[in-house]
């Protein structure tokens, strides 16, 4: 037995193919963009080696500068309200019997439905004449311009968008957490309440420590879902109006595929990628606690 | 017994405070859902007139011409060839990986998971233009083999992650006992190990398939063939520079999302399992 589960031969075999595709597509060219990012390279050139300098040129890329505001404020906004939000449904819904399905597949469903199809619901709900300006005419309000108007620092747009985003996907982080929590026995909450603790307390006290990796583990989900954020931004505001709505995704994707600039569109895919490597490692050593034993 | 009656009542009232809460986010949920259902069945002048009663007329017509205007025809027929064929090969793929992984025994097995779960950290977007680079010259710019490639790489980490604990999980006295019936390794794989992961394969299938299906942006780099291109692609031919045709785009959306629906309302919790089973392992 032992002998049949050390067969080199067999144990090539089974992981080859998974190895070579996972070098192919994901390693070498995560190197080769590395090295792009260090290049000239557009369309027609060959990439030639020009050291930091696109960096240099990222730093004073005012566009670049907009899409990392948005993608940063994206970024904490989701971590955030998602965590609030979705801690909170799952606490309710686990508290509640009927219906509890029902729910818990309503507020999921957007989560499996195409972001690009859903970008471009959203776009007509809050286009200049149409959707909610419609119904809002109808009381004689002259509802704003939801993707379009520019002003702020963070602008009207984005908070849009950030809102729709939360929409869509609170449903995977209220389902992470309410499978966390219901791996809690019932006679820890059993002892807490013959202790005297109300639900609020036994909520604080008992689920909020114990599901602390799970709040983890969906904050560094978030955090690099909303890092690689792309198709509802493109397809309801196609990252304008003047660069205004971009994030660090369809500023790669515009340089990259509309201007063919390469060498700089790697460089943003290198800092999208380090983003994310920091982020996640960030959240796992602060946030991240041994599991407990349940 | 006075207390109980007051903590009753008090609670009963929380109960409907809560009720209401959550039927509220629920059509919150449902709302622009239906909302596009109805104006994808309107015509173009009712959108303005009455855009939120139900359709005077179902104008079916929309969808036969969301159909063929938006050649939905082939760009499904891709979609299903896209994401089947990536399907099949990442699960096989990912559990002959992860069965090596967590149930034989050898000394990197670690070291390769590890490498294997770098993976879901790694955003598709950095290997977009070596990919791209590389496709074109090889000929597989607009051919579908280049999209399947890059969806297999991408499912592949959370296959394998989700099998490895449902390969570990097994107890070895199965494997044991197929070895005195005198199997070889192969067997072990294809005959006791594959079968009895039935559930662990469904969900990260489910997943596999759910994800690829909405994958927009590679969908959108690799492919400029009208004829190449999937669903997710197609629904944005239908937005003008000056003006959109809402009541068609609708019906086109309709068309692609219902799968989906359909998939999800079928397997909802199963699909929930999967979603979840993964994470909370880590």
């Amino acid at each position: 037995m032992d002998k049949l589960l050390r067969d080199k031969k067999a144990i090539a075999l089974f992981v080859g193919p998974g190895l070579i595709l996972f070098t192919l597509v994901l390693f070498v060219p995560i190197c080769q963009s590395v090295y792009y990012s260090l290049c000239e390279y557009n369309a027609l050139t060959k990439p030639e080696f020009i050291g930091l300098k696109n960096y240099i040129s990222l730093l004073k890329d005012e566009v670049m500068m907009i899409a990392l505001k948005n993608s940063l404020f994206f970024m904490v906004f989701s971590a955030i309200s998602q965590l609030l939000m979705g801690l909170f449904l799952a606490a309710i819904l686990m508290n509640i019997e009927k219906g509890r399905n029902f729910f818990k597949n309503v507020y999921y469903l957007p989560c499996v439905l195409s972001s690009a199809a859903l970008g471009l619901l959203w776009m007509f709900i809050f286009s200049p004449k149409l959707g909610i300006n419609q119904f809002l005419a109808l009381f004689g309000v002259e509802g704003p311009l939801w993707l379009m108007d520019v002003n702020g620092f963070i602008n009207l747009p984005m908070k849009v968008i950030a809102f729709v985003a939360l929409w869509q996907y609170v449903g995977q982080s209220m389902m992470l957490y309410m499978a966390q929590i219901s791996g809690i026995g019932k006679d820890v909450y059993e002892a807490a309440y013959i202790d005297g603790a109300s639900k609020f307390k036994a909520f604080f006290t008992i689920t909020l420590p114990l599901i602390r990796p799970m709040v983890a583990t969906a904050m560094s989900l978030n955090c690099i879902g909303s890092l690689k954020f792309f198709d509802l931004i493109f397809n309801m505001t196609e990252a304008g109006p003047n660069h205004q709505t971009e994030v660090l995704a369809t500023h790669l994707y515009t340089q990259g595929f509309k201007y063919f600039k390469y060498g700089y569109a790697s460089a943003i895919g290198v800092v999208l990628l380090v983003l994310c490597l920091i982020v996640t490692f960030i959240i796992n050593k602060f946030v991240k606690v041994d599991n407990y034993e349940m | 017994m006075g207390i109980d009656m007051k903590s009753n009542v008090k609670s009963k009232i929380v109960k409907t405070i809560i009720y209401i809460y959550l039927s509220l986010l629920a059509v919150v949920y449902l709302l622009p859902l239906v909302w596009m259902l109805f104006i994808s069945l309107k015509n173009d002048k009712e959108i303005f007139t009455s855009p939120y009663g139900f359709p005077e007329k179902f104008m079916w017509e929309n969808y036969t011409f969301a159909w063929t205007a938006g050649q939905l025809g082939t760009a499904t027929l891709n979609s299903v060839i896209v994401c089947v064929t990536t399907l099949v090969f990442s699960m096989l793929i990912g559990a002959m990986a992860a069965f090596a992984i967590g149930r034989m025994k050898w000394k990197c097995s670690d070291l390769i998971m590890t490498y294997f779960m770098i993976g879901m950290m790694v955003p598709v977007h950095c290997v977009l233009i070596p990919l791209f680079k590389t496709f074109s010259k090889v000929g597989m710019y607009n051919n579908l083999v280049g999209l399947i490639l890059p969806y297999l790489t991408f499912s592949l980490p959370m296959t394998i992650f989700i099998l490895v604990g449902f390969f570990k999980s097994m107890p070895g006295e199965l494997f044991e006992a197929a070895c005195i019936d005198g199997a070889n390794i192969y067997t072990c794989f294809f005959k006791v190990a594959l079968p009895l992961s039935k559930t662990g394969l469904f969900v990260t299938g489910l997943m596999t398939f759910v994800n690829n299906w909405n994958e927009l942006l590679l969908a959108m780099v690799f492919i400029s063939d009208d004829a190449k291109k999937t669903l997710p692609v197609s629904l944005s031919k239908f937005v003008g520079p000056y003006n959109t045709n809402y009541t068609q785009m609708f019906a086109a959306i309709i068309i692609a999302i219902i799968p989906t629906i359909i998939v999800y309302c079928c397997f909802s919790n199963q699909i929930v399992d999967g979603l979840t089973a993964g994470a909370v392992k880590g």
